[in-house]
């Protein structure tokens, strides 16, 4: 291939690990197979793994690292990212995607620089590998900046700022373990683009998986949402108002209009993300998703105005009928932000919380 | 005597500007895919949305409708005459913006002036955040451009210009530096691989310019070692910062950053050692972990780029256009190459207006410089003044014209 040019040549073994990489291309396009010849009993095999991937990402959020077979572990892929695309529902297809680029970055922490430096160029990264020691730390790779951005500034964590790295010459220095990490989001970013593929008619076999698929991810739907919560984010240093429209809105049950818009400005002012926000709001009964999705994003500051919005005063709350009653911190506090930093400051102290 | 009125001379100097001037106000790149906005001199409102084909319709557009500032967007748009919503943003370029504003400067601005919008209350100096009579945060301000002030300015730029050069490896040809026409400068950077960056991947640029949420130990401050004055981005800054601060802090100032008393014994007892210890492992060992960080935090501050903050992660953002006239001073924004911004002078290579003189009535106003020539300070008097500096006291509605 071309492309791959003075690049490592992946093994079908490196495939396997790394099915999305062009090489995976020649064996196998994907959204483009003769469908009909899979449902036949041949396939099998390739369609029970494909099925396993996505069950072990909503059942553990990671897609297993053993397998037995590496061509059917390469197939079973792109057939994997077909069904959760027919599933067309957007928090699969996010967790399907994270599931599968934490495989990824397991891997490849235990990989050769050559095949790191292989993928990392398949997503078009200016990288370089540099093995040097800068006082007490060594670095494995100076990356540029950009690259280093547009997948750094989701992870949420003093270390990933990039007031906090080494930078020198427009490239940012990092260890092998720090480049899988940002490979991860690149990965990530890729497979949930693949997952927005519209997906004609499949045959019975296949629809029949993943509507089994379907069925065991509205049972654990509850439970994961738990789970994807931002870490940093302390539900119990709530203040009542919030902590009540948060447990009305997480068993289902509608809240006023001014209520959905504290929530909201709230938990988006203390770092959760725009979908975190709108999935919270997915268990309503009258549940609009476009619509849920253009007030969320306006409130973030997203849309027309691109004001940010904070959450509205104690005062404006309590002439609103939003606020339950006040506790011992609402009556030295003004606003229920306030009450949030105050609180987590308690909670901190009680117990000090490990930086990662 | 007949009165002329104010507005009406500025918009007749303007227009006198951009008449005989057109030909030098630059294209933006791909003038086609940005968004232009002008103040209207008369009705002092905001044209926003508009958008050019060629620069010569701009320029036409500037000799007719005489506006008394002149924007466009660091953005580029698919159709950047739409509203917000509609324009298809399709990237932009990475803008800073150094104000004297954002500074704290040796003057203090003495020479600026703030009255309370509640009870009236004035006060001189910059601006506080509230009314010490009444609370409230409204004011009016009166601000003027002194020598100290753009100094600072200018130098920050210069600290900026050396990160993005050092730092983020952008040559030298891709930095363009200018003279805001008013207190401060500007910094374009127009790169292809900076162009789709969003706004959060702009916050960590500012956010490393200016130093925030900067943590030593992530620069390897350990417990006996930490960074050399040779090394690069952060680390070799802390260190600096950090060499500059212990030789020249008195205990007063040890004191007033908050260190320990038992960390200041051992700096000013150890003073030599010191600074003798950078050619080995540096001062950390001796003075201590806890010390060490409190004194890296603070000289990093020191190092920081005082840029304001919110023009560089705005990616709609509209910034001045170069060589239009500034409505507050009637100086030019002016490109200012790398290799002579040490050495100039905004006072006189900013000037628009550089002949015949003006006869004005001055209310107030403190001393200004032209050049190598002094005016003021003036107080309720009649004064022939060059048009440079009669302009600026009009802008600035600190004088009327008195022919």
């Amino acid at each position: 291939m071309k492309e791959l040019e003075g690049r490592p040549v992946f093994t079908e073994r490196d495939v396997a690990k790394y099915p999305f990489i062009s090489k995976a291309v020649e064996y196998m396009k994907p959204l483009d197979i003769d469908i009909d010849e899979l449902a036949g009993s041949d396939y099998d095999k390739i369609l029970d793994r494909a099925e396993d991937r996505i069950k072990e990402a909503i059942l553990s959020n990671l897609v297993s690292k053993e397998w037995s077979n590496d061509a059917v572990e390469i197939s079973s892929f792109p057939i994997a990212v077909m069904m959760v695309a027919a599933a067309a529902d957007s928090f699969l297809k996010r967790r399907y995607a994270l599931a599968e680029a934490k495989r990824v970055s397991d891997m490849l922490k235990e990989e050769r620089d050559e095949i790191i430096m292989g993928i990392a160029e398949r997503f078009n990264w200016k990288i370089r590998s540099v093995k040097i020691n800068v006082g007490s730390l060594t670095y494995d790779f100076a990356l540029h900046f950009t690259d280093f951005l547009k997948n750094a500034t989701v992870i949420q964590d003093k270390k990933w700022k990039l007031v906090n790295r080494l930078v020198s010459n427009g490239e940012v220095y990092l260890t092998k373990s720090e480049t899988s990490r940002l490979l991860e989001e690149e990965v990530r970013r890729y497979i949930e683009g693949k997952l927005d593929t519209k997906v004609g008619l499949l045959p019975q076999g296949i629809t029949d998986r993943v509507d089994r698929l379907k069925r065991l991810f509205m049972e654990k739907r509850g439970k994961i949402r738990f789970e994807e919560f931002p870490r940093g984010l302390v539900i119990a240093a709530f203040p009542p108002c919030i902590k009540k429209s948060y447990d009305t809105i997480a068993s289902g049950r509608g809240i006023s209009h001014i209520g959905r818009f504290a929530l909201t400005s709230f938990l988006i002012s203390i770092g959760m993300t725009v979908e975190n926000v709108i999935d919270l709001f997915r268990s309503l009964s009258d549940f609009d998703e476009r619509m849920t999705r253009y007030q969320v994003e306006h409130i973030a500051g997203g849309r027309g105005s691109r004001t940010k919005y904070i959450p509205p005063k104690c005062d404006t709350l309590r002439t609103h009928g939003v606020c339950p009653g006040m506790n011992e911190i609402c009556k030295r506090i003004r606003h229920p932000l306030t009450y949030y930093r105050r609180k987590l400051r308690t909670i901190r102290t009680e117990a000090p919380v490990e930086r990662a | 005597m007949k009165k002329i009125e104010t507005k009406t001379f500025i918009k007749d100097k303007f227009a006198e500007y951009y008449k005989k001037c057109a030909s030098i106000i630059p294209s933006p790149t791909s003038i086609e895919k940005r968004e232009f906005g002008f103040i209207l001199l008369k009705e002092k409102i905001m044209l926003r949305h508009k958008s050019f084909r060629s620069v010569d319709d701009l320029r036409e557009f500037l000799k007719t409708t005489v506006p008394s500032d002149v924007y466009y967007s660091g953005a580029y748009y698919e159709k950047p005459e739409e509203e917000m919503e509609e324009k298809v943003w399709l990237g932009a370029d990475l803008i800073f913006d150094i104000d004297a504003d954002h500074i704290l400067t040796p003057c203090d601005k003495i020479h600026d002036k703030w009255t309370c919008n509640n009870c009236g209350f004035v006060g001189k100096g910059a601006t506080p955040e509230k009314c010490p009579a009444c609370g409230e945060a409204r004011f009016d301000e009166e601000t003027w451009l002194c020598d100290v002030c753009l100094e600072s300015a200018k130098r920050e730029t210069m600290k900026l210009v050396e990160v993005l050069m050092d730092d983020f490896g952008f040559p030298p040809e891709k930095i363009n530096v200018f003279f805001s026409g008013h207190r401060g400068y500007h910094l374009h950077l127009e790169s292809e691989e900076i162009l789709s960056l969003d706004p959060a991947a702009r916050k960590e640029i500012v956010d490393y310019i200016a130093g925030i949420g900067l943590e030593p130990e992530f620069h390897d401050l350990k417990k006996i070692r930490g960074p050399k004055l040779d090394d690069s981005g952060w680390r070799g800054r802390i260190a600096k910062g950090t060499y500059d601060f212990l030789l020249k802090a008195t205990p007063e100032k040890l004191k007033e950053v908050g260190l320990q008393r038992r960390i200041i014994n051992v700096i000013e007892t150890h003073k030599e050692r010191l600074i003798k210890s950078w050619k080995e492992e540096g001062p950390w060992g001796i003075i201590g972990i806890k010390g060490s960080r409190k004194i890296a935090q603070i000289s990093a501050q020191r190092q920081s780029v005082k840029i304001d903050t919110v023009v560089t992660t705005d990616i709609h953002r509209l910034i001045r256009l170069t060589n239009t006239l500034h409505g507050k001073t009637g100086l030019k924004k002016t490109e200012v190459p790398i290799t002579k911004l040490e050495r100039f002078d905004p006072f006189k290579s900013a000037v628009a207006f550089k002949e015949g003189t003006v006869t004005v009535l001055v209310s107030e106003a403190p001393q200004i410089r032209l050049g190598n020539e002094i005016y003021g300070p003036y107080e309720e008097q009649k004064v022939e003044l060059p048009t440079a500096v009669a302009m600026l006291l009009l802008c600035k509605g600190a004088a009327r014209v008195a022919e």
